[in-house]
């Protein structure tokens, strides 16, 4: 299956993944995983919780190594690299983790700062790219404050400050918008938008909300059950041929509600409660 | 049956044990391979310093001044028995540089900083903050486990040194109130019986000692499983595992240098 832009010629894939399989050791997580996402494309990953999709991030960012499977990001093949090539490709590559990941013993400030700091970034312009990124998430004047003192919104958007700050050519958002407020949300999108329109990077997005990634992402990828279900256009997602896929994008009940219990692994409710 | 799951259970224990052990020295060896070429984090190194090091003092004055006391105490009734008063120095000097010291100030580090460590080493682990330091392409051994290691061996053999000469402060203090016998006295005591070797050997083994504590601590915090409840089992393993590798190198360093 391909997540593949309209206009793009197929040469230049930032995310190449073909066949990808990844189990723990009580059960595989991800099967056979085959998805492209082009440079300057940007892709959308829902799907019932625990299906797979922040594996498969990580797997993207090089954080997990495939049973079986080839991985190519930004040319590199993570699969078979060494851990120094597979460094080098993550300073291009930045991340937002779904729980934050912000370093809780660095301040709000030396969090966003981070990646400049340790990526070699000038140092006279840090100070002012960090209070910029600050300002970019409405998080303004918070560069002293300790992780500790935010809210989880506010962790998140620290979070997407710190993983654009360097202006990666492919960003990785695991529930870039999980907690927000649908202000917020809108205005995190916006702000994702105008950072991929500035920089011609690559975005993919692993979120629950499917009506807000289904209007930021161009294409959208469906995971269920550790596979991909559905590739498809964001705009074709709550008309899909596929009734599974077209009911958990509605959020319908019946079987939106069906695919949602198999993935957590219990009975659905009888019929007559949900017909 | 009884017999196959006792068996059973001290296999799967003496594997764990086994499995820890190695984990522990593949630590030691990335550790080790971090340092060529020599290059770290200078502001963690200087963090976990102060945080390990100086925030430690008061606790390790106050311990070594008792057990210096205590030293006396114990030693009181049978200096008054035989009238041994010139040996007391040496006999308190000896004990302290050699074992107690050491050994009393090694499980004090432990429990204070080796489980603090690691625990904010397992908080970060469960955050996925460790694999935040990956995404950004930087090697949580180099930049988090190194300056531990380092801070943990300079601090561990400063404190054993400070509280080695507390000790003494405080078996003066207890020698003169309860054995009526001049700091003076207990002092040439115990320079003239003791060698600069008895020091350093204290010395030696509080940098084997830190060494331990920060690779077992390090070693737990990075390995930790499931969430917080595993948080708090990961600093309950680090600390055991300290103590028994206290207890270990401690019988080991003294045989192989008696």
């Amino acid at each position: 299956m391909t997540a593949q832009r309209d206009g793009d010629a197929g040469g230049g894939a930032a995310v190449e993944l073909q066949g990808v399989t990844v189990g723990f050791v009580s059960r595989r997580v991800l099967t056979g995983v085959t998805l492209r996402v082009p440079r300057g494309g940007r892709l959308g990953i829902i799907g019932p919780a625990a299906g797979g999709k922040s594996v498969l991030l990580k797997v993207i960012a090089g954080l997990l190594r495939p049973d079986a499977g080839a991985v190519r990001v930004l040319g590199h093949d993570l699969a078979a690299a060494r851990e120094r090539e597979v460094a080098a490709v993550r300073r291009r590559v930045g991340m937002l983790f779904q729980n934050y990941a912000l370093f809780d013993f660095l301040s709000v400030g030396d969090n966003v700062a981070f990646p400049l700091v340790h990526g070699g970034a000038p140092p006279e312009g840090i100070e002012a790219r960090v209070a910029a990124r600050l300002r970019g998430v409405g998080l303004a004047g918070s560069e002293r404050k300790l992780p500790s003192e935010l809210s989880g919104g506010m962790k998140k958007r620290v979070g997407i400050a710190r993983a654009t700050v360097a202006r990666p050519e492919l960003a990785l958002y695991d529930e870039p918008t999980a907690g927000l407020d649908p202000v917020t949300t809108s205005k995190i999108y916006d702000l994702l938008r105008a950072d991929q329109a500035e920089t011609g990077g690559t975005c993919v997005v692993v979120s629950s909300d499917v009506a807000a990634v289904a209007g930021f992402a161009d294409t959208i990828a469906m995971l269920h059950d550790g596979r991909v279900r559905w590739v498809g256009p964001a705009a074709a997602l709550f008309d899909a041929d596929d009734p599974l896929v077209r009911s958990f994008a509605r959020g319908e009940e019946r079987e939106g509600a069906a695919v949602l219990a198999r993935a957590v692994a219990i009975e659905p409710p009888g019929a007559g409660v949900w017909s | 049956m009884i017999l196959q799951r006792t068996l059973t259970t001290l296999g799967a224990r003496s594997m764990a044990v086994a499995r820890d052990a190695g984990g522990v020295f593949v630590l030691l060896l990335e550790v080790l391979r971090s340092l060529v070429p020599p290059s770290m984090d200078g502001r963690e190194l200087m963090r976990n310093l102060y945080k390990m090091g100086y925030r430690s003092v008061p606790i390790v004055v106050l311990t070594a001044l008792f057990v210096g006391a205590l030293m006396v105490v114990q030693l009181a009734a049978f200096v008054k028995q035989f009238g041994a008063t010139a040996l007391v120095g040496w006999g308190t000097g000896y004990a302290v540089f050699r074992e107690v010291g050491p050994i009393l100030i090694g499980l004090m580090f432990s429990g204070r900083v080796g489980a603090n460590n690691t625990a904010e080493l397992a908080t970060m682990t469960v955050t996925d903050q460790i694999d935040g330091l990956q995404a950004l392409a930087i090697d949580p051994i180099r930049y988090l486990v190194v300056p531990r290691v380092l801070a943990m061996i300079v601090c561990l053999v400063a404190l054993t040194v400070i509280g080695d000469l507390v000790a003494l402060i405080g078996a003066m203090a207890m020698s003169q109130v309860v054995l009526d016998i001049h700091p003076l006295t207990l002092w040439y005591s115990l320079v003239d019986n003791l060698s600069t070797a008895d020091f350093l050997h204290g010395v030696y083994k509080s940098m084997v000692f830190g060494a331990a504590i920060a690779l077992s601590s390090c070693y737990f915090g990075l390995t930790v499983k499931g969430g917080a409840v595993g948080v708090g089992r990961a600093v309950n393993a680090a600390v055991v595992g300290a103590a028994v590798s206290i207890c270990f190198l401690d019988f080991l360093m003294t045989y192989l240098t008696a």
